[in-house]
């Protein structure tokens, strides 16, 4: 068995207490970290090629790099926290089993950048989390791992949890700014990025929960150590949370580079009896589809995108042959229709468009020129928009129309979905005209 | 200065201006909704989405800063298919009501979906309904459907009124503006977020359904409402004002004015004297002229120049001051006394609003220079009842800080009040002969504000009735008392005439003021002299006796 890292507490019977932290090695990093050269730390973090778990998959030391360092100001951290994107439920874990290890890594960052506050932003509804932390920041305080002068070397840092009221959108690093600031949660325009203007007008970084629980591990056995552990350019191992008709859903840790069909057959216990596989959806709902025949496309940002779609947030989906396309896209740009945040043109109107339209043709009102005009809308609204909101249904839209044609064409042409004989369009539409 | 180029035009243009701006200079026009001048850029409608080489992606205009050697497009084919995607977005969910919209006809979202969309729509189901006709203020209707949340109203209140009551409620496509819970849009300058509303979604209450803008003809004009001297549109239809519009000028109002300001524009049409009036009773231009100059002459004769009131009026054009004070020297004679009447003063703050309620208060000192000799007209009605004043000639109906009522009672007791004014107010009654004046509506001239500065405003329509500009009227009556000296065949010769005497005035002005500093400099320095000597006499006084110690 592979060693474990993000996911070694998990099986730990309450890991999530200090005591226990401690006795198997937690915050141990933290005087390794104090008595390095900061520095050398970025350097590591560069080593490490350590890539944002966010979805964006942004190399961690290079942002690091980019915050200023000798400006006196005040300057932030933000852990993203807000996981709320279907299909992804793997921060929640580390916050719920292993919470003083994203501690941990947020005082080392904190310590190498200059950071004085940090914030935890943690979507509403994980209340068992959000307990979790405070519960283990209190521990940390005490502990003397938090507050002032910590580990007597004179270095301060205080970290708070702040509960998301509850917005997709928020997951967004500006849209979680405007949110943590009080405000109605709509993404800023970019730049100034965060690192410049962000919290309160301060240089902010803003990091996901897997991103910084995997610092500790990067300290203690240095930036080529977790580099080797993946495949080019995407570093260590990281968390993949396995969804749909699999024998056995979950979050299991596995080095980058690894297959989907490994994590399928490996983890997953590959697909429930009697259900075949007829897609995937690599990591989280933003990204594109991808057929089985694209099952041996490893888990990394490259790869992925030479697959055809993304790494994501590496939370896969795995539908079989019952599932309605059609349907699934309908659920899907409802999901994005009701989370933008309504700023900006393409995506406040072409998120309902596209929902309305393809929700008439999953009811079997469709017409045969509506699957080009939704190419259009997605075409419309995709890199147009303020934020990537708008992308994150445009993409997924737009590739399930190109995977499964035959599919759409099938209900407009029926005009009802194959999926569910018992309901068609039509007699529906008897129903209206004799009324 | 960074150099840009733009559809293959090249420019220089400032460091720091957006590529909106600098395409401007370059003489393209990039369509745009949120994006406003004066207020901050959100880069939320995208618009003005234009092709940038070397960007990945479209870059809205309005808020990407131009860079040296930038080279932009905007109008490539990529460029129009956003534009035409933007506003087929918009139109997703507008209710498309424009035959009975306000805006219609100045409204941006029709222009632009003239210029670049025209196809029809390809939305078939239900679309999402919103407030309608909502009532966001007392002078402000909101219309959710037509709002394309381009956010100009929301920054307006938080940058330029500074009282933020508006926000945006909800999300996605449910979103609307609203007011924060317990207010309403009800700021001094609440109908700017009309003008800058581009489409009618923010409707003016006075305005509604009154008259399709393509009916109206625009002038360029003044807002008498105060002494900012606002630069207005003066828009009217068939003879009468609908409606003032702000009208851009950076050195007095930018692009905006207050709402008591813009809804004087009423004053122009309600209570209107509009023909001569002889003891109550109606007469004409002919013989009522012929009777007023009968009556000034036997007053002249019977009591002096000096029995004469003429009461100007601060809220009369220069020209027309400037005829009165011809009138005053010529006619009535240097003795008879002056007076200074106006509006009185009211609210003030610390943006365009100001406590002086008349729009040339600084003509009347630049056409006389010095106001030395003209008393304030509230000490009028103490001298009519001492008996020092026998006749009075007014300007208008106010009588500034003075007490109308003891004016008024004063008034009755004058053997001879002719009033020249506008309106009849409760003055009508009491006037011995009325003449009708016409409104800045009905004619040009000029305006001095507050700051000094001299401002221009045209003629919109014909007078109303018998009406005649005040300077007019001055020179008939004066013709009629057989004074031929007075007698200007157009305004354009009286402002000759007037910049001629103002600007004789405003040396001889200078040339005082500089031969009373002089003196009070020869004055100090033989002062100074003199205490020079003075403190040398007594220093030499002590030193000698010290000088003489030490031998
Ligand atoms: C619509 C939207 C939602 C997002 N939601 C999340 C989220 O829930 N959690 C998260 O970590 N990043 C989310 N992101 C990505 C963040 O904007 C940002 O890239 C990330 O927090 C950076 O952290 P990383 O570099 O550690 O990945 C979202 C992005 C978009 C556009
Ligand atoms: S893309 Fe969507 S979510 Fe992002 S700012 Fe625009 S409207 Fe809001
Ligand atoms: S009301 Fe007008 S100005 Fe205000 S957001 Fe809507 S469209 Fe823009
Ligand atoms: S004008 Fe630039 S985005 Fe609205």
């Amino acid at each position: 068995m592979e060693e474990k890292f993000l996911s070694r507490n998990f099986e730990i019977e309450k890991a999530y207490n200090l005591d226990i932290f401690e006795e198997h090695g937690g915050y141990s990093t933290l005087s390794k970290a104090f008595s390095m050269d900061t520095d050398t730390i970025i350097s590591e973090m560069k080593k490490s090629n350590l890539r944002g778990r966010g979805g964006a998959g942004f190399p961690t030391g290079v942002k690091w790099s980019f915050m200023p360092r000798d400006s006196d100001k005040e300057k932030y951290l933000v852990i993203n926290a807000d996981e709320g994107e279907p299909g992804t439920f793997k921060d929640r874990y580390i916050m719920e089993l292993d919470p003083h290890r994203l501690i941990e890594g947020c005082v080392i960052t904190a310590y190498t950048l200059g950071l004085r506050t940090g914030y935890i932003f943690v979507r509403g509804e994980l209340q068992h989390a959000i307990r979790r932390l405070e519960r283990a920041i209190k521990q940390a305080y005490e502990k003397g791992h938090l507050g002032k002068n910590i580990h007597g070397k004179g270095f301060d840092f205080d970290l708070y949890v702040h509960s998301s009221a509850g917005a997709y959108i928020c997951g967004e690093e500006t849209g979680l700014i405007e949110g943590l600031e009080g405000k109605p949660g709509q993404p800023r325009m970019k730049p100034p990025f965060p690192a410049i203007v962000g919290v309160f007008g301060h240089p902010t970084l803003v990091n996901n929960v897997e991103t910084i629980a995997s610092v500790p591990f990067i300290i203690e056995r240095g930036g080529d150590f977790w580099a080797s552990l993946g495949i080019e350019k995407n570093g260590g191992p990281k968390l993949f949370g396995l969804s749909g008709m699999i024998k056995k859903p979950g979050v299991y840790e596995a080095p980058c580079g690894i297959t989907v069909r490994e994590l399928l057959e490996r983890f997953g216990g590959g697909m429930l009896d009697g259900s075949d596989l007829k897609a995937f959806i690599p990591g989280g709902s933003s990204c594109a589809i991808l057929k089985p025949d694209a099952l041996d496309a490893q888990m990394g940002i490259e790869t992925m995108r030479e697959a055809g779609s993304s790494m994501g947030t590496g939370c896969v989906t795995f539908i079989d042959h019952t599932t309605c396309m059609v349907r699934l896209a309908t659920r899907l740009a409802h999901f994005y229709h009701h989370e933008s945040c309504g700023q900006c043109t393409p995506c406040r109107e072409g998120t309902g468009w596209a929902y309305k339209v393809i929700n008439s043709i999953e009811a079997g009102r469709g017409r045969p020129e509506e699957l080009e005009l939704l190419l259009d809308i997605c075409d419309s609204i995709q890199g147009n928009t303020i934020c990537a909101h708008g992308d994150s249904l445009a993409i997924p839209v737009r590739s399930y129309i190109k995977t499964f044609t035959e599919e759409f064409e099938d209900h407009i042409k029926h005009q009802r979905c194959p999926f569910k004989p018992w309901r068609t369009g039509k007699s529906k539409s008897k129903v209206s005209s004799a009324a | 200065m960074p150099m840009v180029t733009i559809n293959g035009v090249e420019v220089e243009v400032e460091k720091d201006v957006s590529i909106l701006e600098a395409a401007a200079q370059a003489g393209f026009d990039v369509p745009h909704f949120c994006y406003h001048p004066a207020l901050s850029a959100p880069a939320n409608c995208r618009m003005c989405l234009v092709e940038v080489e070397r960007a990945p992606k479209l870059l809205p205009a309005c808020y990407n800063p131009v860079s040296d050697g930038m080279v932009v497009q905007t109008e490539s084919e990529q460029v129009v298919r956003a534009r035409k995607a933007v506003l087929e977005f918009i139109l997703v969910n507008h209710p498309v009501d424009c035959p009975i919209c306000d805006k219609a006809g100045e409204c941006k979202l029709q222009d632009y979906y003239f210029a670049y969309d025209a196809q029809e729509s390809r939305m078939r189901a239900e679309k999402q309904h919103k407030v309608k006709a909502y009532p966001i203020g007392p002078r402000v209707v909101y219309d959710g459907e037509r709002c394309i949340l381009c956010t100009r109203c929301i920054r307006f209140c938080e940058e330029i009124s500074g009282t933020s009551e508006l926000t945006l409620a909800d999300r996605g496509d449910k979103i609307e503006v609203r007011t924060f819970p317990g207010q309403e849009l009800d700021n001094d300058y609440s109908l700017c977020t009309v003008d800058v509303c581009p489409v009618g979604a923010l409707t003016s209450r006075d305005f509604r359904f009154k008259c399709r803008v393509w009916l109206l003809t625009s002038t360029e004009s003044i807002c008498t409402g105060c002494s900012q001297g606002c630069n207005i549109h003066l828009d009217h239809f068939r003879n009468e004002t609908q409606r003032y519009r702000p009208r851009y000028n950076s050195e007095v109002n930018d692009y905006w004015m207050c709402d008591d300001g813009r809804l004087t524009y009423k004053n122009l049409h309600t209570d209107r004297l509009l023909s001569p009036q002889h003891n109550g009773a109606t007469d004409n231009w002919h013989t009522l002229t012929k009777s007023v100059a009968a009556k000034l002459e036997k007053q002249i004769k019977a009591h002096g120049e000096e029995s004469i009131a003429l009461v100007l009026s601060a809220q009369a054009a220069c020209e027309d001051i400037f005829l009165a004070k011809l009138f005053h020297e010529e006619i009535l004679g240097k003795k008879a006394q002056l007076y200074i009447a106006g509006k009185p003063s009211g609210k003030h703050d610390d943006f365009l609003i100001n406590a002086d309620k008349n729009p040339n208060r600084r003509g009347i000192e630049a056409v006389f220079a010095k106001l030395d000799g003209i008393k304030d007209v509230a000490t009028l009605a103490g001298d009519i009842t001492a008996g020092t004043i026998k006749t009075v000639y007014m300007m208008g109906t106010e009588f500034g800080e003075g007490d109308r009522s003891e004016a008024v009672a004063a008034l009755k007791k004058c053997e001879l009040f002719i009033l020249q004014s506008t309106q009849g107010a409760d003055l009508l009654d009491v006037a011995h002969i009325a003449l009708p004046a016409c409104t800045h509506a009905e004619k040009e001239g000029t305006f001095v504000n507050e700051e000094g500065i001299a401002q221009p405003f045209y003629k919109a329509y014909e007078p109303h009735g018998d009406s005649l500009p005040d300077w007019q009227i001055f020179m008939r009556i004066a013709k009629a008392m057989g004074k031929s000296t007075l007698n200007f065949t157009f305004l354009s010769k009286v402002q000759d005439r007037m910049f001629e005497a103002t600007e004789l005035l405003r040396k001889a002005e200078e040339e005082a003021a500089a031969a009373a500093k002089k003196a009070a400099e020869e004055a100090a320095a033989k002062k100074a002299e003199e205490e020079a000597k003075k403190a040398e006499e007594s220093a030499a006084a002590t030193e000698e006796p010290q000088d003489s110690t030490p031998s």
